[in-house]
């Protein structure tokens, strides 16, 4: 093991022997335990050293994970940071949610709020898990060490239990939870090197694939309650349009339906529900069968001319306006005294449309205030969006809300929306009974929410030498739907940082003397929020199409112009020479195929990802996509190759099928026949190579992958086609 | 009344529920809760059961047109999770949120049962009607694949 300094073990110890005395003494009823249940029936003996670790004195271990799994596979990833240190085998543990998810210790080191998503789960938490069971194991052994008066230095943990190997004498962690839980805290803990690692970068499996595979894993949809309803809301159709006149009978009489409830929108709450009509009954079908038969009339909104064909025209009068404000992310040198020294100027614009997340659960949660308590049951993603709903629902405490949390099957966003928290609460304070509000495939789809349309407009420079010598970009979006992060609008700059993936100062990938990159905040007014990726998709399709633009311009290959504007980025690099190595770049291809290059780097990892695109007699066809990951340390590679793969999928959707119309103020798409996503027809032959990283630093890549693929495919149609296709969809039955 | 067979066991119901789903009746009445709603429309495969040893979207089939027929659910696909299908797909570790999975395991089992040849163009066409968002189509190509190879034909 390797000694870490001080500084780096940075556990609020306090807070946890707070916690634990909270438990013991009783008081943690309606302090800083929501469940009262859980803290009044905590063993006395139980050791508890920090928000992570439980060890019963039967020997059972809880770990807590504190992050949502939505299907990437956090429970299992996040407990293999604690079990590694504790010296517990991370499948066999009990893993459990937070008794009180709004303990400080879980809360989001960067965001400062109760959640889940940025990619960070793992990236950020690593050293702190880590420490937290290496806490929990230097306690133990201490105890056991005191029990047989030996030096800690001379015992060791391994397997759940502490072992002196010298006189062969070995101890269970539930024999020394009693002694352990009275020690103090260590200073300093010693944390293990890599290369002593077992579970950590070793993983395969996740947690409850069994249950996943038998069908018994319990989600969101199958909560039921004694006396529970089942909601359905019908939502404006329009954007903003209210209630005006509304006839229930027929609903009421439908067999089944119990009650009709207007739930009234919230336009003073930043993210907050559109106006609609809830049908509860005893079942979804009933509920169903009584919505359709609501008879009412809603109110002209300012959305009732809006339409999204309209905006790219509206957004490319507006990128230059300078009236609009305009947030620089990147400067350098001085453009505007660039251009004119120019060999050759280029000039274009990109643009994406709206896109719904579509998790194949929809949205579902259920909510019941009773005994002045809220509680949820459901993915959950964002408790602190479930504490604002009882605030400003129900005007409960966070002492008051209680949070049963289940995985939930996939959320890419969907669930990071808080319309349907506030919607379940505001139903299940006045049915007064446990509702379970579900959408349908049709509501998830017009849910609003989504990725946000934008639109990029770059102006490039090349030299004489056909180097990249000044360059502008303008992106154009709204600010991310919830501007939650504390001092967002105090922020001199009133940057949304959410909004310049790959675009900073920081993270912008491409050197040149002279930059000006920036932020055009346009409001349309339609919802948006997050979305897996988020900014980085229209950011990189546009940098990464340009690039091409200005190589093929220069008539320079498109990796060596990439790779000769790189300065210091050792590991982009080498994501980029090795996908092209993988893909056969520059070497031979058959008639009627091209390749497409395009690159990204985002949450500490590098990603590169070539597509291989050919001529067929109904259109073009992407054939493969190849692609190079270094995310430093993979805690779980298999888990990061699914993710990987995951991601190119969801590219994959960008590039050919991802699409929001709105007319009249009104989504066009309803389900999956005319909101595509990929099915395994879809899908190319997909290459994956994940390069051995950083052993010290895990990166994020569950939102890695997808930006590249819709900028590598444009470039592999420019190729093959001699067209720039600017606007996603791209449409490859065009260019046979 | 109306009387269907689930996993072997019969249930009857009344004759107001004629029109309700399949799908609905296995989870809202029958508390089967493995078989999961996706789209209602046909679209997506989450609510793939068996009727009469075919694969059929439960959201599609009125609970009266089910009636005299044998329906399997995934909660019928095995005793303990064991089917050659569900070894693979645990093997193979191919739940990313798992949501779909029943569905697909559902469709995966009428592709084994068929005798069919299986190459990726049979295990795409038995496949492609049942959406995973999560993305987990290489894997599922794979486990099909194993199950088949360690002689799951079951
Ligand atoms: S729920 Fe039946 S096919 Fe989607
Ligand atoms: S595993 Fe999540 S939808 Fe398939």
């Amino acid at each position: 093991m390797k000694a870490r300094n001080a500084q780096n073990i940075q556990l609020p110890r306090r807070r946890f022997l707070k916690q634990g005395a909270l438990l013991t003494s009783g008081l943690a009823v309606g302090f800083h335990w929501s469940s009262a249940a859980v803290a009044a029936t905590a063993p006395q003996d139980d050791f508890e050293p920090n928000a992570w670790v439980r060890v019963l004195p039967d020997g059972t271990v809880k770990l807590v994970v504190h992050k949502h799994d939505s299907g990437t596979g956090t429970r299992t990833a996040l407990a293999a940071c604690v079990a590694e240190e504790l010296e517990v085998d991370p499948m066999a543990v009990e893993v459990i949610t937070p008794e009180n998810p709004f303990f400080e210790a879980y809360m989001h080191p960067l965001w400062h709020v109760f959640s889940t998503g940025g990619s960070t789960s793992i990236s950020l938490e690593y050293d702190r898990l880590r420490q937290a069971g290496a806490m929990a194991r230097e306690m133990l052994v201490a105890a056991a060490a005191a029990r047989w008066g030996l030096a800690p230095a001379d015992c060791r943990a391994r397997d759940g239990r502490v072992h002196h190997d010298v006189s062969g004498r070995t101890a269970g962690y539930g024999e020394l939870t009693e002694a352990a839980a009275k020690l103090p805290a260590p200073e300093a803990v010693r944390l293990k090197a890599p290369s002593e690692f077992r579970y950590i970068g070793k993983l395969r499996h996740k947690r409850d694939a069994l249950e996943k595979v038998s069908g018994r894993l319990r989600y969101s949809i199958d909560v039921e309650l004694p006396g529970m309803l089942v909601a359905v809301v019908l939502r404006a159709p329009v954007i903003d349009a209210r209630v005006e006149g509304l006839d229930t009978t027929a609903a009421l009489q439908v067999p089944g339906v119990r009650q009709v409830i207007r739930v009234p929108a919230r336009p003073d709450v930043l993210g907050g529900n559109q106006e609609g009509v809830a049908v509860l009954a005893d079942d979804y079908w009933s509920a169903q069968q009584g919505r359709e038969v609501l008879q009412l009339r809603w109110s002209q909104s300012a959305f009732a001319e809006f339409d999204s064909d309209a905006l790219p025209g509206l957004f490319a009068a507006a990128i230059e306006d300078p009236a609009r404000p305009l947030v620089r992310s990147h400067e350098a040198g001085d453009v505007d005294g660039a251009w004119p020294l120019a060999a050759r100027l280029l000039e274009a614009d990109y643009g994406m449309p709206y896109k719904a997340q579509n998790p194949l659960e929809p949205v579902c949660v259920t909510a019941e205030l009773a005994d002045g308590r809220l509680s949820f049951w459901g993915g959950v993603q964002v408790p602190s969006f479930a504490r604002e709903a009882a605030r400003t629902i129900c005007g409960l405490g966070e002492e008051q809300v209680v949070i049963h949390e289940l995985i939930s099957g996939g959320s890419f966003g969907a669930r990071e929306a808080k319309y349907w928290l506030m919607e379940a609460a505001y139903l299940a304070q006045q049915a007064g009974k446990p509702v379970k509000l579900m959408n349908s495939r049709e509501d998830e789809v017009r849910a609003l929410f989504g990725h946000a349309a934008t639109l990029h407009r770059l102006k490039g420079a090349l030299d004489a030498d056909g180097g990249l010598s000044a360059l502008r970009l303008r992106a154009l979006s709204p600010a991310s739907g919830e501007q939650w992060e504390p001092g967002y609008d105090d922020r001199p700059d009133q940057m949304d940082y959410s909004t310049t993936e790959a675009i900073s100062a920081w993270d912008f990938a491409y050197h040149t003397p002279h930059l000006d990159l920036g932020w055009v905040r346009y409001e349309t007014g339609v919802p948006t929020g997050w979305y897996r990726s988020v900014s980085f998709i229209p950011n990189v399709f546009a940098v990464e199409s340009f690039m091409d633009e200005l190589a093929q311009a220069a008539g320079r290959d498109p990796l060596d112009f990439r790779l000769a504007h790189m300065q210091e980025r050792p590991r982009h690099v080498r994501v980029l020479q090795e996908a092209a190595e993988l893909a056969g770049w520059g070497r031979p291809l058959p008639q009627g195929t091209a390749l497409g290059l395009a690159t990204h780097q985002g949450y500490g990892s590098y990603v590169a990802v070539v597509a291989r695109l050919s001529r067929q007699p109904g259109g073009l066809r992407v054939e493969r996509l190849s692609c190079v990951v270094d995310c430093g340390l993979a805690v779980s590679p298999g888990g990061v190759e699914e993710q990987i793969y995951g991601g190119l999928m969801w590219g994959l959707g960008h590039a050919l099928f991802d699409r929001i119309d709105i007319r009249q103020g009104a989504v066009v798409q309803s389900n999956f026949h005319d909101y595509r996503v990929a099915r395994m027809s879809d899908m190319p032959e997909i290459e994956i190579r994940i390069l051995e990283g950083d052993p010290d630093k895990p990166g994020g890549v569950g939102e890695l992958t997808s930006p590249p693929v819709a900028p590598a495919i444009a470039n592999a149609i420019q190729r093959l086609t001699g067209q720039r296709l600017r606007e996603t969809p791209l449409d490859l039955g065009l260019k046979a | 009344m109306i009387r269907i067979q689930v996993n072997g066991e019969n249930h009857e119901l009344g004759q107001e529920l004629a029109s309700m789903p399949l799908l609905w009746v296995l989870r809202d009445k029958l508390k089967l809760k493995g078989t999961k709603f996706g789209c209602g429309k046909g679209l997506c495969g989450a609510c793939t059961v068996h009727f009469n040893g075919r694969p059929a979207r439960a959201c599609q089939l009125p609970v009266s047109a089910a009636a005299g027929g044998e329906i399997r659910t995934i909660e019928g696909l095995s005793a303990d999770g064991d089917h050659p299908l569900q070894r693979a797909w645990v093997a193979e570790d191919v739940p990313q949120c798992g949501y779909c999975q029943s569905g697909q395991l559902m469709s995966a089992a009428a592709l084994l049962a068929s005798g069919k040849p299986l190459n990726d163009d049979a295990i795409r066409n038995a496949m492609s009607g049942n959406i995973c968002r999560c993305g987990t189509y290489g894997r599922i190509n794979r486990a099909i694949k194993r199950a088949a190879a360690e002689g799951g034909l079951a």
